[in-house]
């Protein structure tokens, strides 16, 4: 698991570097050494500075934050559908934050704000709905998937009603785009990060302890109702904040525990997950600039590409088990 | 040591309550095992127990303070649960899992210590996980995965385990392998382990305590030789059942009675049924079977012919010939030579002769039956020590007619009563042929266990006339005797009625007096016959060794201050069972026999049934039995012989 970790690490820099050195416009060595060692090189230093590195920031830790918050769902009902993404959390964020930017004009701070307190509405009701009886793990995702389908149309008429160019902005953000990357918006991120990322120690030691069935889980004096309301709570602020700052990059949630869990030979762990995340979304972010000749991608295109087979094949497994 | 109380636990799932004001103490130390039928609250009992489930009336008390109101993590450390269906996480090896059962004894921040490292180690040891320790849970057998989470169970180090259904999906060898290590747990460690548990003769035999469910409420607490009745079993699971003790554990052992394949003929109507009821003997009288020539009744011919030739073999007709040669019955004359007390109301007497080596029916003694005929010219007190006369031309020897060979018992009877004397049935319980080592002379030998049911009246013995000869026989004594002659009759003898057929597993039922030939009928069992012997005894002195090489167990019943009959009825009852109501048409009222005037006797001969009983003793206590199995229990009358030994109150005529 710790190899899995470095080669993830290893494979974040090695994205990372790639998109700067043989991207799209790319540096080359010597002008990156310098623009980095603080020179004012023309051309590269503002490019470096004010619009790549952000950029890598916020992809990297927003890709933790939504590999960390899809594995926490997706261990906790112990099935790998139950990511933000899939159930409607994600929904609940994009649904408040296109209301925000459409009706009331929010960005930045307010923004992420309104994104976060949608998505939070949105995992209580549905946790309210699931948690009305027995069988607590796929009820959930089914009040998920019906909140986020209703969500969804919510979202078309709020876009329906606006005028052109700003339902274009919130069309952007829709998609999920790192573009709007800035130092201030990362730290914003990284702050709330810093808060949430920490709280990934305990609660991966109760999910330990959840995965064993809420009985047994109960009989090793663990607070069933509290644990699971706290693990989405965590799960929920985690999607919340990176979404609110990125859009809700598709698929990443969902991706990126299932993959950790394959890479470390079904042995995961939220650690891991949240690096596949970042993997993921720096890798994703080269080949949105790269990989058509003259248009630049939303990096959640790329996502969105790449999870929806996954998505599929998932589901055709799960119909051959019959669970 | 912690304890586990409920106090009027309501238990509700949205307002429905499952379990209803139950109030019970777990007794510390030990291994409860609640039963009940499904959906009678059992499990959710459990729950509530373990904190699972909030009472919606109520209180569980741990130690005293309600479960509720301690921490988690505390309560926790002193009770563990394994419920029906954990889930194992993918991927995860034995010793991970068991490893987070020391959940409760971690901090937020503090780590995996040496002392959980010993205690995984301890319930690997325990259950025997140790060498799986690094495999994945999920390739484990079931069993297998069974004993990993009861290991988890163990890791939490508990003293008080609790279990819903801990078996469920094993088959039976991992059942009792799961049972065994939990038992062992308890012996070992003195755990109060409390168990869900749908199997009802496991639970019997695995719980010091048991706790019988139904709809909520406790039906039934206590140790299970205790709790587990027919009973209990009809009312909790509503199945009838024999409950018998288990050979194995000698705990109580359920028998379900179904609808079907219960031991029982298919009812086959009595009308089709070899049955009888007449008179055993009336074949005696009918003589032997092919008779030839004139029946001339009329046609004396002198019984003892002086001049006839011993030698000469006349043909049939009208001559006379030699007794062994014509006649089936014969006459024998014997002496008592010895005298051998066998129980406290049984006395052997072994009567020798010559006239025996004549006597016999194929090689099985069976239950071979014979008269004794008791006369005024053979009592020492009345100065005789003579043999009846009347039977002098049926010794082997003598020279008889055809005529006479049948006529014999009408002849008899025509006799006058005084003189006459009475004529009493009895077994053969042994015969040996001369020079058998066990011979005390060099002649033939039979024994005969005589029932002394006697009282002394002003100092003089009363009984019957047989019983008060046998209790007096002297070493000498002479006596007539009435049977088989070995050269004409085979096994298909009519005075032997054990006709099992081909049946495999059979049923012996009888009081005292059926006692020698149940004895002897079990000492000519081959292997491979299985089923029941019962004797019905007057007394503990007089239960006898009975020696088989069947498979067949015996059960004696000494009487005591019973009524005659009460445990032999009782045990017939255990052994065939009524089938469940309205499962089989039962069988019909079998047809009175009025047993004061008739002798009840209905033999078969021709059973092809498994199944097959035999039952003899006094006439009312057979009857009883035989409306039991006939019309109750739906056996087939030809897989029965009833069989009136004799009748309270009368004397045998
Ligand atoms: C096929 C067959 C085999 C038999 N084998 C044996 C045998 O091996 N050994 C044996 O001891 N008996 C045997 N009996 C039973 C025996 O024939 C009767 O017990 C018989 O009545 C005894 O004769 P008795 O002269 O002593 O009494 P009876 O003159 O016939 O009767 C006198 C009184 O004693 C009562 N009485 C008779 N028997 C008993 C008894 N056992 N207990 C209490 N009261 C009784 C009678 O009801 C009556 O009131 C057998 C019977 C049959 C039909």
């Amino acid at each position: 698991m710790a190899r899995v970790n470095l080669l993830a690490c290893a494979g974040i820099l090695a994205a990372v570097l790639l998109n700067l050195l043989a991207g799209r416009h790319p540096f080359s060595v010597p002008e990156l050494l310098a623009a980095l060692a603080g020179e004012t090189v023309p051309g590269v230093s503002f490019m470096l500075w004010e619009d790549r590195l952000p950029q890598a920031a916020v992809g990297i830790l927003a890709g933790a934050a939504f590999g960390a918050s899809g594995a926490i769902f997706q261990r906790m009902l112990r099935n790998p559908l139950a990511s933000p993404d899939v159930i409607g959390v994600g929904y609940g964020a994009s649904a408040a934050a296109v209301a925000g930017m459409l009706l009331f004009g929010a960005q930045g701070l307010g923004l992420s704000l309104i994104a976060c307190a949608g998505a939070l509405a949105v995992a209580l009701l549905i946790y309210s709905i699931a948690e009305a009886g027995k069988n607590t793990g796929p009820r959930l995702i089914l009040a998920g998937i019906a909140v986020a389908a209703m969500l969804q149309s919510v979202i078309q008429y709020l876009l329906t009603r606006t005028d052109v160019r700003t339902a274009g902005d919130a069309l952007r953000w829709l998609t999920g785009s790192l573009s709007a990357s800035t130092w201030e918006r990362a730290s914003l991120l990284a702050a709330a990060l810093a808060i949430l990322f920490p709280l990934l120690v305990p609660a991966a030691a109760k999910l330990r302890i959840l995965e064993l069935g809420d009985d047994t889980a109960a009989g090793l004096g663990l607070k069933v109702r509290s644990t699971r309301l706290g693990l989405i709570l965590l799960g929920v602020g985690l999607c919340a904040v990176a979404t609110a700052v990125t859009g809700p990059l598709a698929f990443v949630a969902f991706l990126a525990g299932p993959l950790a869990l394959r890479l470390c030979k079904g042995r995961s762990h939220l650690g891991s997950a949240a690096l596949t995340g970042a993997l993921l979304v720096t890798t994703a972010t080269f080949l949105a600039a790269n990989i058509l000749p003259d248009i630049q991608l939303p990096v959640g295109v790329v996502t969105g590409a790449l999870g929806a087979p996954f998505l599929i094949w998932v589901l055709v497994r799960t119909n051959k088990e019959g669970t | 040591m912690a304890l586990l109380e409920a106090q009027d636990l309501t238990l509700a799932y949205d307002a429905v309550s499952i379990v209803d004001e139950l109030s019970l103490a777990l007794p510390a130390g030990e291994v409860t095992i609640i039963v009940g039928a499904n959906g009678c609250g059992k499990s959710t009992l459990l729950r509530g127990l373990a904190r699972l489930l909030k009472p919606a009336g109520g209180k569980v008390l741990l130690d005293g303070e309600d479960i509720h109101s301690r921490p988690a993590r505390e309560v926790a450390k002193m009770l563990g649960l394994l419920p029906q269906t954990p889930t194992a996480p993918d991927g995860i090896t034995v010793r991970e899992l068991i490893g987070r059962g020391r959940y409760p004894h971690q901090g937020w921040f503090k780590r995996w210590t040496s002392e959980d490292e010993a205690a995984v180690e301890r319930a690997m040891t325990l259950t025997s996980t140790t060498g799986l320790a690094e495999r994945p849970v999920d390739e484990l057998s079931g069993g297998q995965r069974q004993r990993v989470w009861i290991a988890m169970a163990l890791a939490q180090e508990t003293e008080l385990l609790l279990l819903d259904e801990p078996t469920t999906y094993l088959d039976v060898a991992h059942q009792l392998e799961v049972l065994d290590v939990i038992s062992e747990l308890n012996r070992t460690r003195g755990t109060t382990v409390v168990i869900v548990l749908h199997d009802l003769n496991l639970a019997a035999r695995y719980a010091d305590h048991l706790i019988a469910l139904k709809e909520g409420k406790i039906v039934a607490a206590g140790h299970p030789a205790a709790v587990v009745t027919e009973a209990m079993v009809k009312n909790v699971f509503g199945m009838p059942c024999r409950v018998i003790p288990d050979p194995v554990a000698g705990t109580p052992l359920v028998l379900p009675i179904g609808r079907h394949r219960v031991l029982r003929a298919e009812t086959v109507l009595a009308a089709n049924g070899i049955h009888r009821t007449q008179n055993p003997d009336a074949d005696l009288d009918a003589g032997p079977a092919p008779v030839q020539g004139p029946q001339a009744g009329t046609q004396e011919v002198q019984a003892r012919a002086t001049a006839a030739d011993p030698g000469s073999n006349t043909p049939a007709g009208e001559g006379i010939e030699r007794a062994e040669e014509i006649s089936d019955m014969l006459a024998f004359a014997t002496k008592v030579v010895r005298i051998e007390p066998i129980g406290e109301n049984f006395r052997r007497l072994t009567l020798a002769g010559k006239d025996l080596e004549h006597f016999g029916a194929g090689d099985a003694p069976l239950d071979l039956r014979i008269k004794l005929m008791f006369t005024p010219d053979m009592d020492p007190a009345g100065g005789g020590d003579q043999l009846p006369a009347a039977f002098e031309s049926l010794r082997p020897g003598a020279l008889l007619s055809r005529a006479d060979a049948t006529g014999w018992y009408r002849r008899w009877l025509a006799l006058p009563a005084e003189s006459r004397g009475v004529m009493r049935t009895y077994t053969v319980r042994a015969l040996r042929e001369a020079g058998h080592r066990d011979n005390c002379g060099s002649e033939p030998e039979i024994d005969i266990d005589f029932v002394l049911h006697l009282r002394t009246d002003g100092g003089k013995l009363t009984g019957g006339p047989a019983t008060v000869w046998a209790a007096q026989a002297r070493l000498g004594d002479p006596i007539l005797l009435l049977g088989p002659n070995a050269a004409l009759c085979g096994a298909d003898y009519g005075g032997i009625e054990f006709r099992p057929g081909t049946a495999k597993r059979i049923l012996l039922a009888g009081d005292e007096t059926a006692a020698p030939a149940i004895c002897s009928i079990l000492e000519s069992l081959p292997a491979g016959i299985t089923g029941h012997a019962l004797i019905e005894v007057p007394d503990t002195g007089d239960i006898q060794g009975s020696s088989t090489r069947s498979g067949v167990s015996v059960q004696w019943l000494p009487r005591g201050s019973h009524p005659h009959g009460e445990l032999l009825a009782a045990a017939v009852r255990d052994i065939v069972a009524i089938p469940a109501a309205g499962a089989v048409l039962t069988g019909a009222e079998p047809e009175d026999v009025d047993i004061d005037e008739q002798i009840l006797w209905e033999t078969s001969t021709a059973s092809t049934q498994p199944f097959y009983a035999w039952l003899a003793g006094e006439a009312s206590v057979i009857k009883d039995m035989r409306r039991y199995l006939v019309r109750d229990a739906g056996m087939d009358r030809k897989q029965v012989a009833f069989m009136g030994y004799w009748r309270r109150g009368k004397s045998e005529t």
